[in-house]
């Protein structure tokens, strides 16, 4: 008894077949595969929200975009934050804080500070390499930061490795070519 | 993990070679060619490339696999198997807790919920590579013989192979577990993976089935003489 091969996807002039491990798996090793995707995007993801807890900050590592706080950090340089409550902020330090309404992290240095007895305070941030304060990025009509504003505090960082993800970013399309081919990748061959 | 692998491998399917697998093993004519058959129809011919250090261990397990559960007609048992995925689908239902309740309730009210996730996560994964180390080591197949008077606990054949990577010599070994006794005997070989495949990446079942078919020999005799 002659059975046909089994339908798959060639590339006829190669003969190469994407599929050929997966078609050789039961159902256990099936699921196994797709497990294992599962788990890498899992561990990363763990590694992410274990950062978050750790750190305290929403977003524990961020990328600088502008040249706005040059000489200090330039554009494509990653930042490692920490927004621990009991930090005091105080003028001079550099801080990463949100503009309410806005979404995109701001890398600036803290220029002027009122506190209140309490504790309360309400800052005033500038760019090291701008001409004003920035009062002009700010929401209509504020004039001053609060501690519910930072994402956190700069505490160390790494020259460059940034600019994988602004290219990204300007890109997207790379972005999720890279993606897929990877995900195809642990999903199609099977580990051994 | 997967990626650490061959670089550049590709496993061509066995489906590929259809025609030209069938025509000079049919006619061989000894006693086996009936049980060739059966393996050609099954699967074709694996064909691989021999380049590939895991696709080449991966046909060679399989096919031990094949010769254990088709020859000698043991039944697979897949308990080894089903702790390591148990293991690896708690590890991702944390995950996915931690992502919706993250989602749900943003940070930093989710933080006592998140904590435990990852520490949960992480735990698991200690736990997954303990199990892969220790209880799993290098085993892919489990299987059991039935007894035929049903009187007696089955007996259990354990399969465990290594090929180093970039390195020629396979190492299989058999071990066998006597449900009565529960005493434990093994026999391995190591071989150079050229003496089973041929020069396209074929997987010679002639040269290598009577590799599998002595360890398994060499164990039950000597059951025979206790």
């Amino acid at each position: 008894m002659v059975r046909a091969g089994a339908v798959g996807t060639h590339l006829p002039a190669s003969g190469w077949d994407i599929f050929g491990d997966l078609r050789k798996m039961n159902k256990r090793q099936l699921y196994y595969q797709v497990l294992n995707f599962a788990m890498i995007v899992s561990s990363a993801l763990m590694i992410w929200k274990g950062l978050i807890v750790l750190t305290g900050s929403e977003s524990p590592i961020v990328v600088v975009l502008s040249g706005s706080m040059e000489p200090a950090f330039h554009r494509g340089d990653l930042l490692f934050l920490t927004n621990f409550r009991e930090d005091p902020i105080r003028a001079g330090e550099i801080v990463v804080f949100k503009v309410e309404g806005r979404d995109i992290p701001i890398v600036h240095r803290v220029i002027k500070v009122h506190e209140k007895g309490n504790g309360d305070i309400k800052f005033l941030t500038k760019g090291d390499n701008n001409e004003v304060d920035d009062r002009g990025l700010y929401k209509e009509g504020q004039n001053w930061l609060e501690k519910k504003d930072v994402v956190g505090r700069a505490r160390g960082f790494l020259p460059y490795v940034g600019m994988v993800t602004i290219i990204m970013n300007d890109y997207p399309k790379f972005k999720y070519a890279l993606l897929a081919v990877m995900g195809a990748y642990v999903l199609l061959k099977r580990e051994s | 993990m997967a990626a650490a692998s061959a670089q550049g491998g590709r496993s061509g399917g066995g489906g590929g070679s259809s025609g030209a697998g069938g025509g000079p093993n049919c006619g061989t004519g000894s006693g086996r060619s009936g049980l060739l058959d059966k393996w050609k129809i099954d699967d074709k011919p694996v064909k691989i490339d021999k380049w590939d250090g895991s696709a080449v261990k991966n046909s060679l397990d399989d096919s031990a696999k094949k010769v254990l559960l088709e020859k000698y007609k043991y039944v697979e048992n897949f308990g080894l198997i089903d702790g390591r995925l148990t293991i690896c689908t708690i590890s991702c239902f944390f995950a996915i807790v931690a992502l919706i309740w993250d989602y749900m309730h943003p940070f930093p009210e989710s933080k006592p919920v998140l904590a435990l996730c990852v520490i949960s996560y992480f735990v698991m994964m200690g736990i997954l590579t303990i199990y892969t180390s220790y209880k799993e080591k290098s085993i892919f197949l489990v299987a059991h013989r039935k007894d035929p008077t049903g009187m007696d606990p089955d007996d259990i054949w354990q399969l465990s192979s290594s090929l180093k990577r970039f390195d020629d010599k396979y190492t299989l070994k058999l071990t066998f577990i006597s449900g009565r006794t529960k005493q434990q005997r093994e026999a391995e070989f190591t071989k150079s993976i050229a003496k089973f495949f041929d020069h396209s990446g074929t997987l010679v079942m002639d040269a290598y089935e009577p590799e599998i078919s002595r360890l398994h020999d060499s164990l039950a005799t000597e059951r025979k003489i206790k």
